[in-house]
């Protein structure tokens, strides 16, 4: 490609207090239309907004995470502009003074994407355009949430996905949102311009409002940079402009006009006072913070031996994480209690939302007890993946289906009289065999398996077993 | 020097629908607001700090829910309204 894609992205992340910014209505989210209001959020003249201790807290709590300077001191401002998601025709937002500056988060190639601010501000009201009205929820307006804005640092689309998975993450990890794209209260404004590679200076930029899912923000991606290749190619102009991108249609279009430019107007909310954040404070939050997912990642790969592509999908939910630590609690290989979440407890849980919750029937301390069983030799792989699944559906414990005299394995001569069972019991899986299909060994291997009750060594089984076979020749 | 560009701007900003007729008197009088407000700047304050004006900080509240109000209190001065909803013009 001749041209270096140049984003940056706005992300906007709802806090997951109790209540709203400025007032004590709640912020649960799908009630009634109009029912978590007050007079406040719906900007009622004379009311006065009150700051909710919990976002400052929470945003500090982020801004930590991702390596920003806090604020001493800093303060809201109005942000005008007229629309009907905004009661006061205004939002209370922050202007020059950011509660948290300059930070970074490192991507898996090792580029650092600058953090340019994290400010706090409310969420307008949802609007619904239907039967030629617009139809005006305010249950949202006044949730707090945190933008993001970072530099324009990054370089491709993958980048620009993997950056907004990052802050998920880690916003999850310190938890002060849940991040559901589908809910809204994670959502991103991308701006993307194009420059000749080679090139350091800036094409000129347009933005796409509001993207809502990873799939959509990909796709407008490549949308709106191949929309802007093709001008650039044909010696055209890039206009400088605010888009939506059309699901349906796979496209961007443009949102307003020239005369709409952005004008907001700001100033100080003289109705809300300085927000000071001591030293003190910034220590005590920085020690409360929980080991985040690129230490952990390491810590995985480097102390407990488990592979890259396995750490990171244990680290991505912090739920997952803290059962892997909890049931690897004394366990000789980790690796074992990796491999039983990601190949048998994961085919459970399939989609984004259960590994989220990761609500499961098992404890980790019975998963922990039953690979100690295998540590000490008691039991074999094969008897350890087949009692799991038994554990899984029951939430029961190892003992519950583990016999005593099951434990400890078969004898060399035990497993030799099985696998000679196994060959004179199955003459045609042995002539399949002895033809080439080495498929046919799995059912004199699941003879074997079954006949011993699961207790023979699967591995020393097969080997025996293709001696004996070809032996037999 | 307030324009009538500026005052035709400022009524976009805010929705406002201005007559032409009424033009040239809104920038007149704007002029004079502005003028007014200037006089502000004429005061020495080098040495003030503007950061914290009243001396107030973290006046703040605990994340406590409290109950919020009927839907019929809420929507009670809207203009218009519909299943429970605020109901504007079409706005695009």
């Amino acid at each position: 490609m001749k041209y270096e894609l140049v984003s940056g992205l706005e992300t906007h992340v709802e806090l997951s207090t109790n209540t709203k910014i400025f007032c004590g209505c709640t912020t649960d989210f799908g009630g009634e239309q109009n029912t978590h209001c007050c007079p406040i959020c719906i900007g009622l003249p004379g009311t006065l907004p009150k700051l909710n201790q919990k976002v400052v807290d929470y945003a500090i709590m982020a801004g930590l995470a991702t390596n920003c300077e806090i604020s001493h001191i800093s303060k809201m401002d109005r942000k005008n502009y007229c629309y009907p998601d905004l009661p006061k025709a205004y939002q209370i937002s922050q202007f020059d003074m950011p509660l948290c500056k300059n930070g970074y988060i490192e991507l898996s190639n090792g580029r650092r994407i600058g953090i340019t601010r994290i400010h706090i501000e409310e969420d307008a009201g949802k609007l619904v355009h239907q039967r030629g009205n617009t139809y005006v929820d305010y249950n949202r307006g006044g949730v707090p949430l945190i933008e993001i804005v970072s530099e324009p640092d990054i370089r491709s689309i993958d980048e620009a996905r993997e950056y907004v998975e990052k802050l998920q993450m880690i916003m999850r990890y310190i938890g002060v949102s849940d991040c559901k794209m589908q809910e809204g209260s994670l959502r991103c404004d991308v701006n993307i311009s194009l420059r000749p590679v080679g090139s350091t200076e800036f094409g000129t930029r347009t933005e796409i409002k509001n993207m809502n899912s990873f799939t959509y923000m990909t796709k407008a991606m490549e949308y709106e940079v191949s929309r802007q290749a093709e001008l650039l190619d044909e010696g055209k102009e890039v206009t400088q402009e605010t888009l939506r991108y059309i699901v349906e249609e796979n496209r961007t279009e443009s949102m307003r006009g020239k005369e709409d430019a952005n004008d907001y107007r700001y100033f100080r909310e003289p109705d809300l006072v300085t927000i000071e954040v001591s030293q003190e404070k910034i220590d005590r939050f920085k020690a409360l913070l929980p080991e985040l997912p690129d230490a952990k990642f390491a810590r995985y790969v480097n102390e407990l031996g488990i592979p890259e592509a396995d750490a990171g999908l244990l680290v991505k939910y912090r739920k997952v994480a803290e059962y892997f630590e909890k049931a690897s609690q004394g366990v000789a290989n980790p690796k074992v209690v990796a491999n039983c979440i990601i190949g048998q407890i994961f085919r459970r849980v399939e989609n984004e939302t259960e590994k989220e919750a990761f609500d499961i029937a098992l404890s980790p301390e019975y998963l922990r007890d039953l690979v100690l069983l295998l540590d000490s030799g008691k039991i074999k792989m094969n008897l350890l993946k087949s009692t799991l699944e038994k554990m899984l559906d029951e939430g029961k414990p190892a003992a519950d289906f583990i016999k005593e005299e099951d434990m400890g394995g078969v004898d060399a001569d035990t497993l030799k009289q099985l696998c000679t069972d196994a060959i004179a019991n199955n003459p045609n899986a042995v002539a399949d065999y002895l033809g080439g299909k080495e498929k046919a060994l799995k059912s004199l291997l699941g003879f074997v398996m079954k006949n011993s009750r699961g207790r023979a060594d699967a591995v020393e089984a097969e080997k025996l077993l293709i001696e004996m076979v070809n032996a037999s020749k | 020097m307030v324009t009538r560009e500026d005052v035709l701007q400022m009524a976009r900003l805010s929705k406002l629908y201005i007559k032409e007729e009424e033009l040239d008197a809104l920038t007149k009088d704007m002029d004079k607001i502005i003028a007014f407000a200037e006089t502000i700047s004429a005061a020495q304050c080098e040495q003030t700090n503007f950061d914290n004006i009243n001396n107030l900080s973290n006046v703040l509240r605990e994340d406590v829910v409290v109950p919020s109000y009927d839907r019929e209190e809420i929507l009670k001065n809207a203009e218009s309204q519909d299943e429970g909803y605020f109901l504007v013009k079409r706005r695009s």
